[in-house]
């Protein structure tokens, strides 16, 4: 077994290599507790720091750990895991790609134990639709859709894009990128599967584990409160413009949206909450409300982290708690410190008092 | 609708269709077919999830059933007359665009049908360049719906496999939603220092920027009082900006031809987001918007007759667009040939096939396509003939 399908076990040439190796997987997951190790380390790096780790010393166990950690993903069975898994896997196989193309050591290029750029577009069917100009690439639309219509930053949406004669230009780092969700979708393809009986029965502790640390990580959050007066100073501030009616910028607008969906509440709520101001055209927040959310389960996606907020200068009248308690993560984090502090008789749910005031 | 209306029309759409050849969408078979009936009384049943297999030759099918309403999907599938989309087994789609009038933001209530149809034809004039020139797809059907718009169906390979949230962005693509003007002017490097550039060969940023050009035009046609006037009547520009960016096109006209942002300072910028909103409203398609995110969606066989309507759902050769006429050329040549009795039972004006008639209630001999139409969008009876 090759170092190199070690290093990128998504290939299909990695994958060829196992089904030729004639691995009885049932077999592995038994008696190579190795195995099932390093694949447990693959899932709990994409739990804890988005990446799949480091390469175990021995080729075959990192080869098939991958087969492995896809069927645990598959006997846990939890949205959030698999999305972030895959993410994990696509981060690690970016991260080593970059590093290894940036590499410009003449010899390697004929070394058929290192990853070309060639090489990784025609394993993704990009080899056709990007072709290399003077200034980067440029890249079919409907190839660029398909790898990044899911990527959540502006600067990805087509809208945004020099899109001419059915190409769209993108630097080298771009490519890569769009070459890491290229992988993301490889990885998710086909997750979760029917895992047979007999590996089930055996991986039943690891399944266990990676179960409990995923109700410890609370990733699905279940606030479903709605007190705007103990919304973080951010949030605060953008609703506020929103009320005046004044223009957002998409992604503050994102911003805004994604976190009160993620607090529980509906598109008809949002719009409803929106439109303090007369002049907001209804239709248009509906549509872009809906985006926003999309047609995916409120877990598919997470409101910003304050990082993210701070680039994107929506981070404004950072207060205490912001520094001092949630250390700048994340503003949801600041909105459920602030909802544990209060006396559950002072917190009377906007939308309450909605119902009340109609009645 | 009574029931001898009823009867004659039904009775007309199938000497229409024994009488006309109809060119089937490609790969006819492994798409999901629907029809509505003639049926009376309020409600329309709709029949789907017909193969070709279940309906047998088209053609035949259309001249015994005689439907109101004939849809093929967008979509394509291994099996196509499942009844759930699991089991239909989705393969690829067609990429469907819809114009009509009820979405256009330029109609007006009281515009007549013709009025109107012309509204929905400088949009899909606008929805073309963005499918020709932006996109460059080469597989593109234009049809007029029979109804109150039209429709492009684009089949090109590249966006057969798309799915929903892809053709979401090429939806705000065309209507310009989420453009953001800070994205559209890029930081290049020029050799060590950055430059702020507004691209010009592709993406709205070109149309900003061709229309961008247009403004300087009209100010150099100014002379400079009356430049720096129209300048400082736009949001964020005062006398002091209006001066740099009049300098600006006074000395280095060049410049910006090429997209240089730097060269009128932040006077440039500023009318460069002006500008945007103003673009935007100008160019963009208003298609609408979940009939082309659909990968499932039933769309109107052309060839067929609207039987709301009583006109042709009609391909129309790129080169025509400019021509075609829809109260006149989608109407079917079967019903040009005598003139029929009808009750009219909603009197007004009416446009059709190059005349213009005034109605009055109660019974009235009119040409046929005239008849046909009323009695479709139930403006008349069947009257004795
Ligand atoms: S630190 Fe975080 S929570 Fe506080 S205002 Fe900034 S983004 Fe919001």
């Amino acid at each position: 077994m090759k170092p190199l399908h070690a290093r990128y076990p998504f290939l299909a040439a990695a994958r060829e290599a196992v089904e030729t190796a004639d691995v009885d997987l049932a077999g592995v997951v038994a008696r190579e507790q190795p195995v099932v190790q390093r694949a447990m380390d693959r899932l709990e790096g994409a739990l804890y720091d988005g990446t799949v780790g480091d390469v175990h010393r021995r080729p075959r166990v990192e080869l098939l750990s991958y087969p492995v950690a896809r069927v645990l993903v598959s006997l846990v069975d939890e949205h959030v895991l698999t999305r972030k898994y895959a993410r994990a896997e696509a981060q690690t196989a970016y991260d080593r790609f970059t590093e290894e193309l940036a590499t410009d050591d003449p010899l390697q290029s004929t070394d058929t134990e290192h990853l070309t750029l060639d090489a990784l577009l025609q394993e993704f069917d990009l080899a056709r639709a990007a072709r290399e100009t003077p200034e980067g690439y440029r890249v079919a639309v409907g190839t660029y859709l398909e790898h990044a219509a899911d990527q959540r930053d502006d600067e990805w949406r087509l809208v945004n894009r020099d899109l001419q004669d059915g190409e769209v230009p993108l630097s080298e780092e771009e490519l890569l990128e769009l070459l890491r969700q290229a992988v993301t979708h490889r990885i998710e393809d086909g997750l979760p599967f029917d895992v047979p009986e007999p590996i089930a029965v055996e991986l039943s502790a690891e399944v266990e584990s990676l179960r409990e640390q995923l109700s410890d990580l609370d990733l699905t959050r279940d606030i479903d409160t709605v007190v705007p007066e103990r919304f973080p100073p951010c949030m605060k501030y953008l609703l506020d413009q929103v009320q005046k009616g004044e223009h957002l910028e998409h992604h503050s607008r994102f911003a805004i949206a994604a976190f009160l969906t993620t607090i529980g509440m509906n598109t008809d709520e949002i719009v409803e909450l929106f439109q303090v101001n007369p002049g907001f055209g209804e239709e248009a927040t509906r549509y872009q409300v809906d985006h926003i959310r999309g047609a995916t389960s409120p877990t598919e996606y997470s409101p910003p982290s304050c990082a993210t907020m701070q680039s994107y200068g929506d981070c404004v009248n950072m207060d205490d708690i912001c520094e001092d308690v949630i250390e700048e993560s994340h503003p949801l984090n600041y909105y459920e410190h602030r909802l544990e502090q209060a006396d559950d008789e002072e917190l009377t749910d906007w939308r309450e008092r909605q119902s009340e005031s109609k009645s | 609708m009574e029931e001898q209306t009823l009867r004659y029309l039904r009775g007309r759409f199938g000497d229409h269709y024994r009488r006309s050849e109809l060119t089937p969408p490609p790969f006819a078979h492994e798409r999901e077919w629907g029809y509505v009936p003639w049926t009376e009384g309020p409600g329309e049943t709709y029949v789907r999830h017909k193969s070709l297999l279940d309906l047998g030759e088209l053609s035949d099918f259309l001249a015994r059933e005689r439907p109101r309403h004939v849809y093929f999907s967008a979509g394509r599938y291994e099996n196509p007359s499942a009844t759930t989309m699991g089991g239909k087994n989705w393969r690829r789609s067609d990429l469907i665009f819809d114009l009509d009038a009820d979405h256009l933001p330029s109609a007006e209530p009281d515009d007549s049908y013709g009025e109107m149809l012309a509204k929905c034809k400088d949009a899909l004039l606008r929805l073309l360049d963005f499918l020709e020139t932006d996109f460059a797809f080469d597989d593109l059907t234009v049809v007029f719906s029979g109804g109150r718009g039209y429709h492009v169906h684009v089949r090109d390979e590249g966006i057969q496999h798309l799915q929903r949230d892809a053709r979401r962005e090429i939806v705000d693509y065309v209507r310009g939603i989420g453009l953001d003007p800070g994205s559209l002017i890029r930081t290049e490097m020029r050799g060590n220092v950055t430059a702020r550039v507004l691209p010009t060969d592709g993406g709205w940023g070109r149309r900003v920027h061709q229309r961008l050009l247009a403004f300087v035009d009209e100010l150099e046609a100014l002379d400079e009082a009356d430049a720096l006037a129209r300048l400082q009547e736009l949001d964020g520009i005062g006398k002091g900006r209006a001066e740099t960016v009049y300098g600006a096109i006074k000395r280095n006209r060049a410049a910006i031809e090429e997209g240089n942002m730097e060269a009128g300072g932040v006077g440039i910028r500023t009318l460069v987001d002006s500008l945007v909103t103003e673009v935007v409203e100008a160019q963009n398609a208003p298609i609408d918007e979940p009939v082309s995110t659909d990968t499932n969606r039933l769309i109107r066989l052309p060839g067929s007759i609207h039987g709301g309507s009583g006109l042709a759902v009609k391909r129309i050769d790129r080169d025509a667009i400019d021509e075609f006429d829809p109260l006149a050329d989608a109407v079917p040549e079967t019903f040009r040939k005598h003139d029929i009795a009808v009750e009219v039972t909603d009197c007004g004006r009416v446009e059709l096939d190059g005349d213009s008639f005034t109605l009055q209630e109660g019974e009235l001999s009119v040409p046929e396509s005239l008849g046909v139409f009323l009695m479709c969008r139930g403006r008349a009876e069947k009257g004795q003939e």
